[in-house]
């Protein structure tokens, strides 16, 4: 097709040169259609601005969910330590030689034989006796003894046969006097 | 003019000012690399981790002990979180006084001792208070602080608690003061014996830290904790409570020294009460004025010479041999010479015409001897051995004893003799209850337990009432008929031990008054009394034995054991809601 230029362009008469000179197709440069731009730098900036923002906001939230985290979690280790206070209190309550004490000041005992009670056929087995406090056992601890220290031997004084000139040299028993001393060494042991 | 020119030449010299600026420049830029070369070429590690531990806390996650629990599920030994409450000397110096008085009155320590620590110089950590319930330390503390006393904060500092303090002590066992890290420190019994087991293993957090806040998005890594596993024993904490409680009435009404109690389920081997006196407080343990000698389950680490008790032993061995029955009469003279030595009666008798039962119910040594020659060597060990004695009954508990069976050359017929009436051996008593049981479950021996299920040991065995085993010792018609001989030594006319009776059951029991060994060895002429029994005694429940070492009344088995053992019997079988079997007692004659 494009061979066929040069020879239309040689058939057309000489006369319309300046004419066919100005009609001659020229590549014109593309015409460029100018968007508006503003649009699209709101939309970038909206986004920008919205990412950092939300980013922002977000981290805050976190940051705020890690406070509160941190304020419960001490909540929960103070009620944890409060219910196991508690519980030791309560088995503190629990304490078999306290529940005793309270009902024996009430007047219970511990009766000597158990006794059944058939609910059906309303038999008694078993030895039927009242509960008596005459047999019951002890549940307190002995007070503690006197220490030796706060008993000590009596000190034995003999009469002198002799018919006592001199009294105040009264002669100790040499037993008695025997005992003191190992007395006094239990003491220095100890 | 001209020094503005020369000025302005000097400014408007774009070479010069270029010049100084890239100099400029390259001083900062040296300066610079000179630092970076020192930061990163010249040990870089400790640079990043003081960084990296600028922000980061490492925190010990740490793992709650196991609780020991009763059959019940009742702690008899159970964990609390606790604080120290601890001073920097350094700050608290000044206003020492005023701290003193206030940490006195909120939390009972002593004034003046911690006068004294609030004011030691040179030093940051001073213990003012441990094992504090964490509430209560934090409450003063957070006052301390609002009262404006600095310098005084918390630490962890676990507690352990025993709510029933005494109550299965000598089991149990207790910690001492944790260590400087929190850690436990097992000093008795079953927290020692199962620390591993208790303890669990400590986790570990590590993370960073902002403001005493976690950053969300930081370094964060986290190993749980381990928490330890429960001990579930097979005591009865009331039981076992009541036990104790009878006993120190007996062994104090008797003078004795010491005694033990244990009560057994028949038919399980399960023991619910392990019962030693004199014990001690768990809770406080370092309160008990006779101290650590008592640190120990007496009833598993002391050895005695168990007496007639052993009798049933021997006759129920023989009746299963065939070589006797309950009926078989007996002429039991006065006193018997053996190999140079006289055997005696504990009373005084003439010829007497005795049933086998008759031997067992007036608990004759002389009669036992003379049925025991009916073994032919070595046969009376065998079945000894059978029944667990000579052998620990690793019930998990530390330091027990094997006790003692003679064996090889020492078993010669005149130690026969002697073993055949209990003496010249030497036992526990958990084993003993364990080898009366026998008799009890229909001549099958189970090994006594006292952890419910399975536990491991810090020796790495395992025990518990799931590796019990069941090993059959005599034939059941044997344990019947040895049973209803020893439902004759609760009868009042027949028997020796009428006060071991409880009213309304068939009670079997035998009783026991050996001679002691003392500590110079040989026998020093004091006994150990002892009454062990089943009832109801045709099915029986519960198995009890009730032991008092050197009791200075002069009362034998029969009058201190066995008032005890009637007591502890009639408590269990009520407890349990056993109720009487309703049929006639045994009726075997003793004498011909």
């Amino acid at each position: 097709m494009s061979s066929t230029a040069p020879q239309l362009r040689s058939r057309l008469p000489r006369l319309a040169e300046a004419a066919v000179e100005r009609a001659r197709l020229t590549v014109v440069p593309r015409r460029r259609t100018r968007a508006p731009r503003v649009p699209f730098v709101t939309l970038v900036s909206t986004l920008l601005l919205g990412g950092v923002v939300g980013l922002l906001l977000f981290n805050t939230s976190m940051q705020q969910a890690s406070f509160a985290a941190t304020a419960l979690e001490e909540q929960a280790t103070n009620l944890s330590a409060r219910e196991q206070t508690l519980r030791m209190d309560l088995e503190r309550l629990r304490d078999p030689q306290r529940v005793a004490e309270a009902a024996k000041r009430q007047g219970l005992v511990i009766p000597a034989a158990p006794a059944f009670l058939d609910l059906d056929t309303g038999k008694v087995t078993g030895n039927v006796a009242p509960a008596t406090a005459a047999g019951d056992t002890k549940i307190t601890a002995p007070p503690p003894g006197r220490p030796a220290e706060l008993d000590p031997e009596p000190v034995r004084l003999e009469p002198r046969r002799n018919g006592g000139a001199d009294e105040k040299k009264q002669k100790q028993h040499p037993g008695s006097s025997d005992q003191r001393d190992g007395q006094r060494d239990g003491q220095r042991r100890r | 003019m001209s020094r503005q020119r020369r000025r302005g030449r000097f400014r408007g010299s774009p070479h010069f000012r270029l010049r100084t600026g890239f100099v400029l420049i390259a001083i900062v830029l040296s300066v610079f690399s000179a630092r970076l070369v020192q930061l990163q070429g010249i040990d870089p590690r400790a640079y990043a981790q003081m960084a990296a531990d600028e922000g980061t806390v490492d925190v010990v996650l740490p793992a709650t002990r196991g609780d020991i629990l009763d059959r019940n599920g009742v702690p008899l030994a159970d964990s609390v979180d606790g604080l120290m409450v601890v001073a920097d000397p350094f700050m608290t110096a000044e206003r020492a006084p005023e701290i003193a008085t206030y940490l006195s009155k909120r939390l009972g320590v002593d004034y003046f001792d911690t006068l004294e620590r609030l004011r030691i110089e040179d030093s940051r950590f001073q213990y003012l208070a441990r094992q504090v319930p964490a509430t209560l330390a934090k409450e003063v503390v957070a006052d301390a602080d609002d009262l404006g006393y600095e310098g005084i904060s918390t630490r962890r500092d676990p507690v352990r608690a025993y709510p029933a303090r005494d109550v299965a002590a000598n089991l149990v066992g207790f910690l001492g003061t944790p260590r400087k890290n929190g850690a436990a420190r097992a000093l008795a019994g079953l927290e020692d014996t199962f620390n591993g087991y208790l303890a669990g293993t400590d986790g570990e957090a590590r993370y960073e830290v902002g403001a005493g806040n976690r950053i969300p998005l930081g370094d964060n890594t986290v190993t749980e904790a381990v928490n330890g596993a429960d001990l579930t024993t097979t005591i009865d904490r009331d039981l076992q409570w009541y036990a104790q409680r009878l006993l120190r009435q007996t062994v104090l009404g008797a003078r004795g020294d010491s005694g033990h109690a244990v009560i057994m389920d028949s038919r399980t081997g399960e023991l619910l009460t392990v019962a030693d006196y004199p014990t001690y407080d768990a809770s406080e343990p370092y309160e008990t004025p006779a101290g650590e000698g008592l640190y120990k389950s007496a009833a598993l680490t002391d050895v005695y010479e168990p007496g007639s008790v052993e009798k049933v032993l021997t006759l129920s061995s023989l009746i299963d041999a065939g070589k006797v029955t309950s009926r078989t009469r007996f002429r039991v003279p006065g006193s018997l010479e053996r190999q140079n030595r006289t055997i005696n009666d504990y009373w005084e008798h003439g010829l007497l015409n005795l049933t086998l039962a008759g031997i067992v119910a007036k608990s004759s040594n002389i009669g036992t001897v003379l049925a025991a020659d009916e073994f032919g060597r070595g046969e009376l060990r065998d079945y000894l051995t059978r029944f667990g004695l000579g052998q620990r009954t690793d019930i998990g508990v530390g330091g027990e004893t094997k006790g003692l069976l003679p064996q090889g050359a020492l078993w010669t017929d005149q130690t026969e003799d002697r073993i055949a009436f209990g003496q010249g051996l030497s036992v526990n008593a958990v084993q003993m209850a364990a080898a009366v049981n026998t008799i009890a479950n229909g001549g099958v021996r189970i090994d006594p337990s006292l952890v419910k299920g399975s536990a491991v040991t810090g020796a790495g065995t395992e025990v518990g009432s799931d590796h019990a085993t069941r090993k059959r010792v005599i034939s059941e018609d044997a344990a019947r008929q040895t049973a209803r001989m020893m439902e004759r030594v609760i009868d009042p006319e027949a028997g020796v031990a009428p006060g071991a009776a409880v009213p309304g059951y068939r009670v079997a029991g035998k009783t026991g008054t050996a001679q002691r060994v003392g500590p110079e060895g040989g026998y020093d002429g004091t006994f150990t009394v002892s009454f062990a029994g089943f009832a109801p005694a045709d099915d029986p429940r519960f198995t009890i034995y009730v032991v008092v070492h050197n009791p200075r009344n002069g009362g034998g088995g029969g009058s201190v054991a066995g008032p005890a053992f009637s007591k502890l019997m009639s408590y269990t079988l009520r407890r349990y809601g056993v109720p009487p079997t309703d049929t006639r007692p045994s009726r075997l004659p003793v004498e011909w």
